[in-house]
């Protein structure tokens, strides 16, 4: 019986997500702060509470596609269909990753210039559209 | 080989739900805060209920899960389902997460509102 690849693909395939989500928040969360405080006028303890939240969001919602998408459905027999299998996963999961990356920024971006047109209102509009 | 898998998935799922609950418990405060117009000890209570409420969804959801678990017999199986299981818990907890935010702004918006008009 040949040798089965999958369980070498996972392997590979979850340290490399979870690495990829963590390196993506990290630096979009901790440059997130300014926009933060911009939006919510200087307030830090809001500002900072809602950071933390849409970290944990982020995290929750990109590591559980991750997971949900991991399985590889067909037998891996060789190391040359596991490089290609693995590296379109990777990849697609990259692409998402900035699409949802970009969302975020411009999530900011406009929960700033609203909070500039309407400078009493102390909750960020970044709400609506972020589910 | 399925009493080992579920005892790692448990054990995953039961990290991510308490180390979550606890981090929307701290943050949350705030909001819940401004909702009741700084009411501190019905905010605590409140916030109390929800962290609570939230484990015996959460914990009750992950365990009814087992229910829905195929047979398991090797290693790879093995993975694939813990990780399949623990991502859909994930994504449901990201989704339960972005509606309860939006709740609360809609409901700080509709306070600002009525205070506005009083």
């Amino acid at each position: 019986m040949k040798t089965s690849f999958n369980f070498t693909a996972y392997l590979i395939y979850l340290p490399a997500v979870i690495l990829l989500t963590w390196y993506v928040a990290h630096t979009l969360f901790k440059n997130s702060k300014v926009f933060m405080l911009d939006i919510f006028h200087g307030r830090t303890d809001i500002a900072f509470s809602t950071n933390k939240l849409f970290e944990t969001g982020f995290y929750l919602l990109n590591l559980g596609f991750a997971l949900v998408i991991m399985e590889i459905t067909s037998e891996i027999t060789d190391s040359r269909t596991m490089m290609e299998k693995l590296s379109s996963k990777i990849g697609g999961f990259c692409i998402y990753l900035g699409v949802m990356l970009f969302f975020n920024l411009y999530m900011f971006f406009r929960g700033k210039r609203k909070s500039k047109t309407r400078p009493l209102t102390p909750e960020p509009p970044v709400f609506t559209a972020s589910r | 080989m399925n009493t080992l898998a579920y005892i790692i998935y448990l054990l995953v799922t039961y990290l991510i739900t308490v180390h979550i609950g606890l981090v929307f418990y701290r943050n949350g405060r705030v909001y819940i805060l401004g909702v009741l117009n700084n009411d501190e000890r019905l905010t605590d209570f409140v916030n109390r209920i929800l962290l609570v409420g939230y484990y015996l969804l959460n914990l009750g959801y992950a365990a009814l899960m087992l229910n829905w678990w195929g047979t398991v017999t090797t290693w790879t199986g093995l993975l694939v389902s813990i990780c399949r299981m623990t991502g859909r818990i994930m994504l449901g907890l990201a989704v339960m997460h972005f509606v309860n935010m939006g709740v609360i702004y809609l409901l700080s918006k509709r306070n600002q509102h009525f205070s506005h008009h009083k």
